[in-house]
């Protein structure tokens, strides 16, 4: 091989394509020898340029820790959904629960007071007239009574 | 082979080491893709929390170190497109000022002359791969930056082998092209 390696060849070349023929001809060939070394150092030098620059702008973070994946927002709202769905009967036996004690408590203060009535030896219309009669026996003796039984009479 | 795909596995399954190991070269392929140490920090940083979370789906077909790459391929990926700041176009536009990376040079007692001629090949290179596509910048980073060859490259970017060479061909002469100019 006695022709110059084309522009072509030498990028070949540096992509690691070559023919023993072109390997034999650059040994050679100062002229093509010449220019793939000039091609091998400035790469070289670009490399170490850029692993210059890195190394003095690295630095190796503290312990990455991976945070919880968030959920996707269509799982987040579902799940917002099933909860509301849940508390709805939790929030409505709540209610009946309360109100069933109202009237429990209700039902017993009706009951007491029902007791209290019973329990009267004269109903509440009739006391008054059971305090004038308690007066006037209080007021008088015994013949006093003995008089008016006799006029019953 | 199975023994190193376990160890791939169990690597993957300790965060912390995962991190330890892989964190420098993802970085800096973010960092050589971005031009941005911050949005490269994010990007790394993201990178190894989806592999984390994903590390049931790896199942040892490719090395970790390759499908970390193709994480953080995708992720530069959307981070460019997201972003239209874009510091690559900004960069294709302007033929921006390489302060940062692209005037470095090692000092090896090299000659003043050698030392300019060094910075301007570096320039160029520069200057070039701000010009690529941005798949041609990915597999000519992972193949000149990080070493992958090219097996590796086609696992971490999702392409065949015959589309990384030709990435990587255009990409070769669209570097020679520019050093040509600058010489």
């Amino acid at each position: 091989m006695s022709q110059h390696l084309s522009s072509g060849e030498i990028s070949q070349w540096m992509i690691g394509e070559r023919t023993p023929q072109q390997e034999q001809h650059v040994r050679q060939c100062s002229e093509c020898g010449a220019e793939v070394a000039r091609m091998e150092a400035a790469l070289g030098l670009f490399r170490d340029s850029v692993r210059h620059w890195s190394d003095g702008q690295v630095r190796v973070p503290r312990p990455l820790t991976p945070e919880p994946r968030p959920l996707p927002v269509r799982w987040a709202l579902v799940a917002a959904a099933l909860l509301v769905l849940a508390a709805i009967p939790i929030y409505r036996n709540a209610q009946d629960r309360q109100r069933q004690a109202e009237i429990a408590r209700a039902d017993a203060l009706l009951l007491e007071q029902v007791d209290a009535e019973v329990s009267r030896a004269i109903p509440r219309p009739m006391e008054p007239l059971v305090k004038l009669v308690s007066w006037d026996f209080s007021s008088t003796d015994g013949s006093d009574e003995k008089t008016r039984n006799e006029e019953i009479r | 082979m199975i023994a190193a795909v376990e160890r791939s596995a169990s690597q993957i399954d300790d965060l912390d080491t995962l991190v330890r190991l892989h964190w420098p070269r993802v970085f800096r392929f973010a960092l050589a893709s971005l031009r941005d140490p911050d949005a490269a920090g994010s990007v790394a940083q993201d990178c190894f929390l989806r592999a984390y979370r994903s590390r049931e789906r790896f199942r040892g077909e490719c090395s970790t170190q390759a499908w970390l790459m193709r994480i953080a391929v995708n992720l530069i990926r959307d981070y460019a497109r997201n972003r239209r700041l874009q510091f690559w176009k900004r960069a294709r536009a302007s033929a921006v000022d390489l302060e940062a990376a692209g005037q470095w040079v090692p000092d090896g007692g090299a000659s003043p002359e050698r030392g300019a001629l060094a910075k301007e090949q570096l320039a160029a290179v520069w200057n070039a791969a701000a010009g690529l596509s941005e798949r041609q910048r990915t597999v000519f980073l992972l193949r000149f930056v990080e070493d992958m060859d090219l097996l590796e490259i086609a696992a971490a970017t999702g392409m065949k082998e015959g589309t990384v060479k030709a990435h990587l061909f255009r990409a070769l002469q669209a570097v020679r092209e520019r050093m040509g100019r600058s010489q």
